[in-house]
């Protein structure tokens, strides 16, 4: 009996092999884009999986009182934590301090370094491919490499018991390997060094005091204990070590397994519109399925009643509709699963690759994704079958035999909401897609306040083998350019904009009593010059005038609201209960957008530093003369091939430096691109096998209607007039809710474009325009076909 | 000879906007096994509507009607589609034949509803085929065939469950004259096997070939 469903199955959808197929399309690059989007929310929230007890571990968050927070605490607080709060069962800190360089066999190898304590591994028990967690950090020259590392620098072998080198001197011992954690995982680690290594050095030591909070701490907590006590006696300490308690507002306990949210918001973001995303495109395909299968049930009908004379039980008939779109549902699922591991899988790798992570897909892991899509597939299919099934079946034999199904009322009001909830859908994506790429545009395109157009940037942070030669050779590479026709302008720096550190300083003055906090950096005398940034009061540095050691400054406009002062005359920067002077304040800078038009322009700091200190300033910007970048670029790579370096020189146009800073949400564009393409595409595949059976049901009424006398516009008319009217519905319905969503996200970006009435405007006319082509195309051919072949056919 | 259809003042009405109209009026009518029965009047005088009430595909809204004894107006539709899945079999005018189907998976079909077991199933299929002289046609679909030869393959699929009534709405109605001879001989020759037959027809040529001719006008059995 089943054999006989299976082959039925196949022979109706060779027969409807139309339908079929535009079934299958969208099914299978349906089901594929969710699959997708499911597969990267699914990565993300096994990444933290393999860390046990993950529930019990925590970290302390500082918040200011300004509002500004961050995840870092003095070095000594974990200490005093430790040896004076009983519910905590274990600490470590995890920071960076630079990343190491290590030397193996004469090769260089930099990653990710993070300094840990020897509780490390009571707090995350991470697995280990090699070595023993107990003993792997008790010596002070040991080392830890994640699975990747170990890979890239060692092959397939088990490197525990070799030694790496170090920042040039320290024997290194591995003790350990890591198993590989998911790129999405919240510990993002390259190699891990004790924290013992880290004390003996010079400049470490200077930092490790209670006022300075640079260093995130975790730590495992009693499952039983009570956070609020727990935040009593970390408050407590840090009132009593704390330099200066007075700028705390309160220290949080935040759970581990917030990290990820809390590091970058807009993840959040991403994954709660990739869950509505994949609910869509799954909504548009089941309407489209349901659509079809009931205008195909028309034409079942009277081979289901034949079936029931011949003593098919009502179970049979429903039974043989499920096999059919179950095999078309199964197979679709195959071909997308295709689909998803050929392209959209290295696609989704290639946008958010770069900033979250590639990842894989491993059957023996992430089988659950399987079963769930099957389930899916399952649930689908029983929703899109029993519902025609069960409305037809009802028809009674004596009717149905003669096909009189005129008298069963298909329920078009059904349909049609279908037909307006999938346009909506599709018409909100064109919507938001149009309105998001707008604003992209603009955030590119906007004046930011200083000149991107011709000027090149490149990192000079390299770590120089030999810092004296360095420097020589730089300072005549600086010679060189300034001597150059073509370069307008040269300037170091330590910051460039969509590049400034957020190292948050506060700054005080006495007269007012006023904490300012603030962003510096260190500039050149050229630096302003060379991106064309107006002085609006007082002077630009220079290097006759100013004395790095007295650390002149120019501050924004920004920095001098914060401090509500009229004029930058006289005024000084000051530290609180510091005896400093004060840093003169030289120049006030017009407002530009150091950062990107997400964030607004924030109180910043410039301090004086001559050009040629190469260690200070991480950037070198140069000004060139329209049409010579190639010759300039030339000239400063070949410099920098002549200086050794671990690092290699990296060069880049500060317009594209300025436009990367939107690639996440370039990403998100891309994205929502793809949603709104899939959204219409999807659903015109719906309305064209609509059409094909209303112009299949109407080619006697056009006949007719021919030899009375109508043209053939009024045929095309009347037979697409219900689709538009409904895309237009459905257009009004999707205005209002995109408008409201757009406001919304907007309103999160500091500088942002006003919706406009034609960005609607131009999504309505985007779906009109794609629904009258997929209509055209089959109602046409219909209205122009000669009336006595259609004639003929009954 | 014992009865195999007994219908005792039934009558058929349905409710059309605020009349009611009577399909089928006061109808009392016996069917011994073996009768071959040819129902005969004008297009409208409730033929058809008779065939399928007594197929048991529609109802009669009043009056007795017992198939074998059981009273089929008191029955749940599950075992009144068991009664005819076993009892009857249907001849069409139009032959409806599945047209996804071969000749013999429509001829199959009837049997797979009944769980046959597949060997028996390909056994009585083959019978059939002989017995009607299709077998080089059983790959075929009903596009592929004649409607003389379709109606073979309605008649055999009706018959291949090995009913004990057969009910045929106008089966030569589509067919030309000389098919229509073929299929009325061979259900003569049916009926002499000993196949109880019921027959809606408009031409006099056909009634000759039963027993017995009912005349319904207006709904009612018109006495002869």
């Amino acid at each position: 009996m089943f054999k006989n469903y299976i082959k039925i199955s196949f022979r109706n959808l060779w027969k409807n092999r139309t339908l079929s197929l535009l079934n299958l399309i969208g099914l299978s690059i349906g089901i594929s884009s969710v699959l997708t989007l499911l597969f990267s929310v699914y990565a993300y929230y096994i990444a933290d999986e393999p860390i046990p007890n993950k529930d019990q571990i925590i970290y302390l968050k500082t918040v200011l009182k300004n509002g500004d927070d961050y995840n870092e605490a003095p070095y000594p607080m974990m200490e005093k934590v430790l040896s004076t709060i009983p519910s905590i069962e274990a600490g470590t800190h995890m920071h960076s301090w630079g990343n190491i360089w290590l030397e193996n066999d004469g090769e260089n190898f930099q990653h990710r370094t993070d300094y840990v304590d020897s509780e490390f591994f009571t707090v995350f028990d991470l697995p280990l491919k090699y070595g023993n967690s107990a003993t792997a950090l008790n010596q002070k020259n040991s080392i830890i490499l994640t699975d990747k590392v170990s890979q890239q620098i060692y092959g397939d072998i088990n490197p525990v018991g070799k030694t790496l080198i170090g920042a040039d001197s320290l024997n290194l011992r591995v003790t350990g390997v890591l198993e590989s954690i998911s790129p999405y995982s919240s510990l993002r680690l390259g190699v891990v060094l004790p924290n013992t290594l880290l004390e003996n050095n010079a400049s470490f030591q200077k930092q490790n005091n209670w006022g300075n909070s640079f260093s995130p701490v975790y730590f495992k907590i009693n499952p039983d204990v009570d956070t609020s006590t727990l935040k009593i006696q970390i408050e407590a300490l840090v009132q009593e070590h704390y330099t200066d308690p007075t700028v705390i507002d309160r220290m949080e306990i935040i759970p581990f397994t917030e990290l990820r949210t809390d590091a970058i918001p807009v993840v959040d973001i991403i994954i709660s519109s990739s869950i509505v995303a994949s609910f869509f495109i799954l909504l548009i395909i089941l309407v489209n399925l349901l659509n079809l299968n009931t205008s195909t049930m028309l034409s079942r009908t009277k081979t289901i009643a034949i079936r029931k004379v011949l003593g098919s039980s009502k179970k049979s008939v429903i039974f043989q509709y499920l096999t059919e779109n179950g095999m078309l549902v199964m197979i679709s699922i195959l071909v997308s699963a295709i689909l998803f591991l050929g392209i959209n899988l290295p696609r989704l790798n290639d946008t958010f690759g770069p900033e979250f992570g590639r990842i894989s897909f491993d059957i023996t892991r992430d089988y659950p994704v399987v079963i769930g899509i099957v389930i899916v597939g399952v649930l689908s299919t029983i929703m899109v079958s029993i519902f025609p099934s069960l409305r037809f079946i009802k028809i009674p034999v004596t009717l149905g035999i003669k096909g009189k199904i005129n008298q069963v009322k298909s329920n078009f009001l059904l349909r049609n909401s279908f037909i307006i909830l999938q346009f909506s859908i599709a018409i909100l994506c064109i919507c938001v897609s149009i309105i998001l790429n707008r604003q992209i545009s603009y955030m590119k395109n906007a004046d930011l306040g200083f000149d991107r157009t011709n000027v090149l940037v490149g990192n000079i942070d390299l770590d120089y083998e030999n810092i004296d030669v360095a420097k020589s050779k730089f300072n005549a590479l600086l010679n060189d350019l300034e001597a150059s026709p073509y370069v307008k302008s040269v300037a170091t720096s330590q910051s460039i904009p969509s590049d400034y550190n957020f190292n948050y300083s506060p700054y005080y003055d006495p007269e007012k009593s006023l904490d300012v906090r603030m962003r510096r950096s260190y500039a050149d005398h050229n630096y302003f010059n060379s991106l064309q940034v107006p002085i609006i009061e007082g002077r630009n540095f220079d290097r006759n005038l100013d004395q790095p050691d007295e650390y002149p400054v120019i501050i924004n406009e920004a920095a001098m609201r914060a401090f509500g002062w009229n004029s930058i005359k006289g005024k000084r920067l000051k530290f609180k209960g510091s005896n400093f002077v004060g840093m003169p304040i030289i120049g006030l800078v017009k407002d530009f957008h150091y950062q990107d038009l997400q964030n607004r322009i924030e109180p910043l700091v410039h301090i004086y530093r001559e050009k040629e200190a190469l260690a200070n300033h991480r950037f070198l910007t140069v000004s060139v003369v329209e049409g010579q970048e190639a010759y300039v670029e030339n000239l400063i790579t070949t410099a920098f091939e002549s200086i050794l370096s671990r690092k290699r020189y990296v060069q880049e146009r500060l317009t594209d430096k300025v436009s990367g800073q939107y690639r996440l949400i370039e990403g998100i564009l891309q994205s929502v691109n793809i949603t709104a393409i899939l959204a219409i595409f999807i659903s015109c595949l719906g309305l064209f096998g609509l059409i094909s059976f209303t112009v299949k049901r109407k080619v006697k009424e056009i006949g007719v209607r021919k030899v009375l006398g109508a043209s053939i516009s009024r045929i095309v008319i009347l037979l697409s007039k219900d689709y538009i009217i409904l895309v237009g519905i459905a257009a009004i319905v999707a205005f209002p809710l995109a408008g409201y969503l757009m406001n919304s996200w907007l309103n999160s970006f500091a500088f942002s474009i006003s919706i406009q009435w034609w960005m609607f405007a131009l999504a309505g006319i985007i779906a009109l325009i794609i629904t009258s082509f997929t209509l055209g195309i089959r109602v046409v051919r219909a209205a122009i076909a000669n009336p006595v072949h259609s004639l003929k056919t009954e | 000879m014992s009865t195999l259809v007994n219908i005792q003042q039934a009558s058929r009405t349905i409710k059309s906007g605020g009349n009611s109209i009577n399909l089928l009026d006061s109808i009392d009518l016996k069917v011994n096994e073996g009768d071959f029965i040819s129902l005969m009047g004008p297009s409208g005088s409730g033929k058809s509507t008779l065939l399928n009430c007594i197929g048991m595909l529609d109802n009669f809204t009043e009056g007795n009607y017992t198939f074998l004894d059981e009273p089929v107006h008191k029955m749940k539709e599950k075992n009144r589609v068991k009664l005819y899945q076993e009892y009857i079999g249907f001849v069409f005018q139009a032959y409806h034949l599945i047209d996804e189907l071969t000749v013999e998976e429509n001829i199959e079909t009837p049997l797979l509803y009944k769980n046959v077991k597949s060997k028996e199933r390909k056994a009585l299929v083959a019978d059939m085929l002989d017995r009607f002289n299709i077998v080089g046609k059983k790959k075929l679909f009903p596009e592929q065939l004649s409607g003389g030869q379709q109606q073979l393959v309605g008649i055999a699929r009706a018959l291949v469950a090995t009913p004990k009534l057969i009910l045929a709405d106008e089966p030569t109605g589509n067919l030309n004259s000389k098919q229509s001879q073929e299929i009325m001989e061979l259900f003569a020759k049916l009926n002499n096997e000993g196949v109880t037959i019921i027959q809606a027809t408009h031409s006099e040529e056909n009634a000759s070939y039963g027993s017995r001719i009912v005349n319904l006008l207006d709904g009612s059995i018109v006495k002869s």
